[in-house]
C-alpha cells in the first residue's frame, strides 16, 4: 500500500475541530507537491545559467508577468480553467484505478460539439446558446470516454490503450471539420467561423477577459469532491481503487462504476474544451487544446488525485505558463521553458509517491 | 546404507508458534521418503529450513557428510539440492532450453544453446521425461512444466529433490508417469523427499517416511510394515476431550439448500463436483479438508462471487442461485472470506468505512443520495465497544490494527446484521489462540441465537470443536456428512487424503482396462 493509497482512502468528515487538524494534516501531504514544484523550479534555474541569462531575473519577470496585472491574472485563470475541469475528472477514474489518458480526445471532441452546437443556435434566446453549447461539449467528451469505457467492460481492452488511441482519433477530427464542413470559408487556415455572441461565456471581471469558467471548474470539482467522499458512488470508487475483491466482496458493480466514472470524466473533458472554445477562441481552431488533455493528467496527480487540490494544481500550471510568455517577451529565456518545468514538477512528484512506498515497505 | 541427508533436532519458532520442534530427519541414498501431515504441521517449514529460504534457531543439518551451514537457496543448489515448488518458476514465453538456462551461472558467460539442447535430450531419455528442447514452454501441459522444473534440477546436480505437493495439480496418467520419474531418479542413486497429501501415493512410490503434527515427528514408518489407514490415522489423531460442550438444539428447519452445485473454470476443470446439503437453523455445518479441495470455490459460488455451472441454491425457500452478491446480502448471508488482506479488509480505509464497507448502500449509511458520516461514526462506535476492537478510534486506518481486531471488524459487520446463513471460510487464519478463542465464541452464540453457519476451516481440530455436524471437502467433492457423535477419525484422515476419490480412480482405471 503506497503512500499516496493511503492518503487516498483515510478521508472522512468529523467534528469541526478535529477536521481543522486533519486539514493541516493534508497540507502536510501536499507539502511533497510544494517540494516537487520548488525542485523543479531549482533545476530550471540550472537551464536558464546555461543560456546565458539570469534565472532570478527570468523568475521575477515571470512571476510579475502572472500576477502583475489584472489581465495577467485573467489570462492566467482563463489557462488554468480546462487543466482544473479536465484535471478533476482525471483524478476521480484513477481513484478506481481506471487509467484513463483520453482527455485530449476528449476535450477536441467536446470542442467540436460545441461549436457545431453554438453555430446553429445562436439565435436561441438568453442563456440557453451557452448551456445547450456546453451541454453538447459534456455530451462529446462522454461519448468518447465511453467508447473506451464500453471496449474495456464487453471487450477486455484496456482503456490505456484505447484512451490514448482515440486521442489522435479526436484531434485529427478537429482538422477533419475544419477543413470539411465547419470550415470558414476563404480563411486559409483550418478555423470555424466565430461563433455568434450570444454563445460567448459571460466575462465576470469588467474590463478583462475573465470568463465565467473558473467558477465552473471550482463548482464542479466541488462537487467531484462531494461524490468522491459523500455518496454511495464515490465510496465504490474509493473500494474499488483500494481492492478491486474487496469492491466486488462489498457488491459494488465494477463495470457500472467503471462507465460511469469514464463518462463522468469525458464530459468534464468536453466540458473544457466547450468552455475554450466559448471563452477564449470564439471558434474551433486546429490545434486549439493539443497538451490540455496530458497536462490534466499531471494536474491530477499534482492534486494528488484530491478534486479539491485538483484547484491548486491546475492554477499553478496556468500561472506558470502565464508567466513564461511574458519572461519570453522581456528577456529572450524560450517560455518552452515551462514545460521543462512542468515535466521537472511530475518527476519529483512520482519520486515522492516513489519514496512514500519504500518508507512503507521498510 | 549412506545417509544422504541428515537433519538432527531442527527447531523453530515463529513468535509463540512452535513450527518445527527437535525435528529428525535422516534421507538415505537412493531412497523416496514421505513427509507426511496436516496443513501447518510444520511440512513447509522443514523444507524451507532445508533448501535455505529461512534460518533454523537450532539443529544442524548435514548433507553428503559435510555440514550445511548454507543457508541460502542459492547455496542449497550448489551443495545438490533441488526444489520442485508447487508453483513453477519457469518464464511460459521462453523454451525449455531457454529456461533450463536461466540464472544458471554454470550456462557460461556466452550461451551455448545447442550443447545445452543435446544434455537435455540426453537426461530427458536417461529419466524418461520426454522434454524437447525448443519447445515453448507455454506450450506444454502442466506435467511437462514440471518435468522442467525436474530437468532443471538435476542438470545442476541435484543428488536430493524435495517434491512439494508435485501431484495437485497432475491428472492420473501425469501422476504415473512423475512417478516412473521418480524411480529412476532412485535408480541412479539420487533421493526424493516426497511432500503430499495424498497416502495412496505416498504407498504407492516411497520407501519410507515421516508423519509432523504440530511441528513434531509423530512417527517414522517403512512403506511396507504400515497400511493405509494407519497413516492416516497418524496424521489427524488427538486428544478429542478438549472439545467445549454445549447445548443440543433440537433440529431446525432447513434455510440454505445447495443441490447438485457443480462448478467449472474456463478450461474444464472441474472444481466443484454435485454438492449437495442442506443448512439448517440453528446448527453448525463444519467441513474439514486440505487447502486446495475447493473450500474457497464453495463458499465464494454460494456468496455469488463465482456462477455455478449447474445447481440449484435456496435461501429459505427461495432460488438465490442466479441472484447478485447484493441481493444475498439483503436475503441473509454473511460472508467472512479467506482473504483478509484484500478482500475483508481494505487496509488503507478507516475502520469505520472498513465496518460500513458492504452495507453503505442501505440505512443508516445511506440517506437519499448522499451518505450519512455522522450514522458511518455512531454505527462504527457501536460496533467498536461491543466487539472490544482495540483501537485509537474509528477515523483510524485499518492496517494499524493486529489481525485479530481486523478479524473482529469482519465479525462486527457480518454478524452485526444479524444474519440467517453465514459463510465462514477460516476465520481464525492467522490469529493468535486468544482471537481464535473469540471468533469461536461469536460463531457458536451465532449458531445458539438460530442462525446456520457454514464453517469451512483446514484445522481438523477446530473442525470437530466447533461443528454440530462434519464433512470433508476432497477434490472438489463433498463426502460424508455425519453428526458429530459418529465422528470416525480413521474415516476422516482418509477422506481428507483423498482415499474415496482414489477408490474411484481405480475403478475408473480398471473399466478402462476392461
Amino acid at each position: 500500500m503506497t503512500g499516496l493509497e493511503k492518503q487516498m482512502q483515510a478521508r472522512d468528515t468529523l467534528p469541526w475541530p478535529e477536521r481543522v487538524v486533519r486539514a493541516v494534516g493534508a497540507g502536510r501531504r501536499l507539502q511533497y507537491s510544494l517540494l516537487a514544484v520548488l525542485l523543479a523550479f531549482g533545476v530550471a534555474a540550472f537551464f536558464i545559467m546555461l543560456s546565458g541569462k539570469n534565472p532570478l531575473l527570468a523568475y521575477w519577470l515571470m512571476l510579475r508577468g502572472a500576477f502583475g496585472s489584472a489581465d495577467a491574472i485573467s489570462f492566467a485563470l482563463n489557462k488554468s480553467t480546462p487543466y482544473i475541469l479536465a484535471g478533476v475528472g482525471v483524478a476521480l477514474c484513477f481513484r478506481a484505478r481506471v487509467i484513463n489518458i483520453g482527455g485530449e480526445g476528449q476535450i477536441a471532441v467536446g470542442g467540436i460539439c460545441t461549436t457545431w452546437v453554438a453555430l446553429h443556435c445562436g439565435a436561441w434566446p438568453g442563456p440557453l446558446p451557452i448551456v445547450l453549447s456546453l451541454v453538447a461539449g459534456a455530451l462529446g467528451g462522454a461519448l468518447w470516454s465511453g467508447i473506451a469505457a464500453l471496449l474495456r467492460i464487453w471487450r477486455g481492452v484496456n482503456e490505456v490503450i484505447s484512451t490514448l488511441m482515440l486521442n489522435f482519433v479526436g484531434l485529427l477530427m478537429v482538422g477533419e471539420v475544419l477543413n470539411g464542413p465547419m470550415g470558414e470559408v476563404g480563411a486559409g487556415f483550418p478555423q470555424s467561423p466565430v461563433v455568434p455572441d450570444s454563445a460567448f461565456l459571460p466575462i465576470i471581471w469588467p474590463g478583462s477577459d475573465l470568463h465565467i469558467g473558473i467558477l465552473m471548474a471550482l463548482v464542479l470539482c466541488a462537487i467531484g469532491a462531494m461524490l468522491l467522499w459523500r455518496t454511495p458512488f464515490g465510496f465504490g470508487l474509493r473500494l474499488i481503487g483500494a481492492s478491486e475483491p474487496a469492491a466486488r466482496y462489498a457488491g459494488v458493480s465494477l463495470a457500472r462504476s467503471m462507465l460511469l466514472v469514464m463518462l463522468l470524466a469525458g464530459a468534464l473533458a468536453g466540458t473544457a474544451g466547450g468552455v475554450e472554445v466559448l471563452g477564449v477562441q470564439y471558434r474551433l481552431i486546429e490545434g486549439f487544446s493539443v497538451g490540455f488533455g496530458f497536462k490534466a493528467v499531471a494536474v491530477a496527480l499534482l492534486g494528488r488525485l484530491d478534486p479539491l487540490a485538483v484547484i491548486p494544481a491546475g492554477l499553478f500550471f496556468g500561472f506558470v505558463e502565464a508567466g513564461a510568455l511574458a519572461m519570453q517577451r522581456e528577456i529572450g529565456v524560450p517560455s518552452s521553458l515551462v514545460n521543462v518545468i512542468q515535466g521537472l514538477t511530475m518527476v519529483f512528484v512520482l519520486c515522492s509517491i516513489g519514496l512514500d512506498k519504500r518508507r512503507k515497505r521498510v | 546404507m549412506t545417509a544422504m541427508l541428515e537433519m538432527h533436532a531442527i527447531s523453530k519458532r515463529f513468535g509463540s508458534v512452535h513450527a518445527n520442534h527437535a525435528i529428525d530427519l535422516t534421507v538415505p541414498a537412493g531412497r523416496i521418503v514421505a513427509l507426511l501431515g496436516e496443513n501447518g504441521s510444520g511440512k513447509s517449514t522443514l523444507m524451507k529450513l532445508l533448501f535455505g529460504i529461512v534460518r533454523p534457531d537450532s539443529g544442524t543439518i548435514v548433507f553428503k557428510g559435510r555440514e550445511l551451514a548454507a543457508q541460502s537457496p542459492k547455496e542449497a543448489i550448489a551443495a545438490g539440492i533441488g526444489m520442485i515448488h508447487q508453483h513453477f518458476m519457469l518464464v511460459e514465453s521462453m523454451s525449455v532450453v531457454d529456461n533450463v538456462m536461466l540464472g544458471w551461472p554454470a550456462a557460461g558467460r556466452w550461451l551455448r544453446r545447442t550443447e545445452m539442447a543435446t544434455r537435455i535430450r540426453e537426461a530427458s531419455v536417461r529419466f524418461g521425461l520426454e522434454l524437447e528442447p525448443e519447445q515453448l514452454v507455454r506450450d506444454l501441459p502442466f506435467g511437462a512444466r514440471q518435468r522442467v522444473e525436474i530437468i532443471k534440477a538435476i542438470l545442476r546436480g541435484a543428488d536430493l529433490l524435495i517434491l512439494d505437493e508435485p501431484t495437485s495439480n497432475l491428472s492420473a496418467p501425469e501422476v504415473s508417469s512423475l512417478m516412473a520419474v521418480m524411480r529412476r531418479l532412485k535408480d541412479e542413486g539420487r533421493s526424493v523427499i516426497f511432500i503430499s497429501h495424498k497416502l495412496g501415493e505416498v504407498m504407492e512410490v516411497c520407501d519410507e517416511g515421516i508423519v509432523l503434527r504440530n511441528g513434531r515427528v509423530v512417527s517414522q514408518f517403512e512403506v511396507g510394515s504400515v497400511t493405509r489407514a494407519q497413516l492416516a490415522r497418524m496424521m489427524v489423531d488427538r486428544d478429542l476431550d478438549g472439545t467445549s460442550p454445549r447445548a443440543e438444539r433440537p433440529k431446525g428447519d432447513g434455510v440454505l439448500e445447495v443441490e447438485h452445485l457443480t462448478l467449472s473454470d474456463g478450461q474444464g476443470r472441474t472444481l466443484l463436483k454435485d454438492i449437495c446439503f442442506t443448512l439448517r437453523e440453528g446448527e453448525i455445518l463444519a467441513l474439514a479438508g486440505v487447502d486446495g479441495n475447493g473450500q474457497t470455490e464453495l463458499v465464494e459460488t454460494l456468496a455469488g462471487l463465482r456462477s455455478p455451472s449447474s445447481g440449484m441454491i435456496a435461501l429459505a425457500g427461495t432460488d438465490i442461485t442466479a441472484a447478485s452478491t447484493k441481493a444475498r446480502l439483503a436475503a441473509g448471508l454473511a460472508y467472512i472470506p479467506v482473504d483478509r488482506a484484500s478482500t475483508s479488509i481494505v487496509p488503507a480505509m478507516t475502520i469505520e468505512d472498513n465496518l460500513a464497507m458492504r452495507d453503505y448502500m442501505s440505512r443508516p449509511w445511506r440517506r437519499g443520495i448522499l451518505l450519512d458520516r455522522h450514522a458511518f461514526r455512531e454505527q462504527a462506535l457501536a460496533y467498536i465497544a461491543e466487539f472490544g476492537i482495540a483501537c485509537t478510534g474509528p477515523a483510524v486506518t485499518a492496517d494499524a490494527l493486529s489481525g485479530g481486531n481486523q478479524q473482529k471488524i469482519v465479525l462486527a459487520r457480518e454478524l452485526g446484521r444479524r444474519p440467517r446463513v453465514l459463510l465462514a471460510a477460516q476465520p481464525t487464519w492467522g490469529l493468535d489462540p486468544g482471537a481464535t478463542r473469540f471468533v469461536i465464541d461469536q460463531m457458536l452464540a451465532l449458531r445458539n441465537s438460530g442462525a446456520a453457519v457454514l464453517y469451512i476451516s483446514a484445522e481438523l481440530e477446530e473442525v470437530l470443536m466447533i461443528g454440530d455436524r462434519i464433512g470433508v471437502l476432497s477434490a472438489g467433492r463433498l463426502e460424508g456428512i455425519v453428526p458429530r457423535s459418529e465422528v470416525d477419525l480413521t474415516a476422516i484422515g482418509m477422506m481428507m487424503a483423498g482415499a474415496a476419490r482414489e477408490r474411484a480412480l481405480g475403478n475408473d482405471r480398471r473399466d478402462a482396462n476392461r
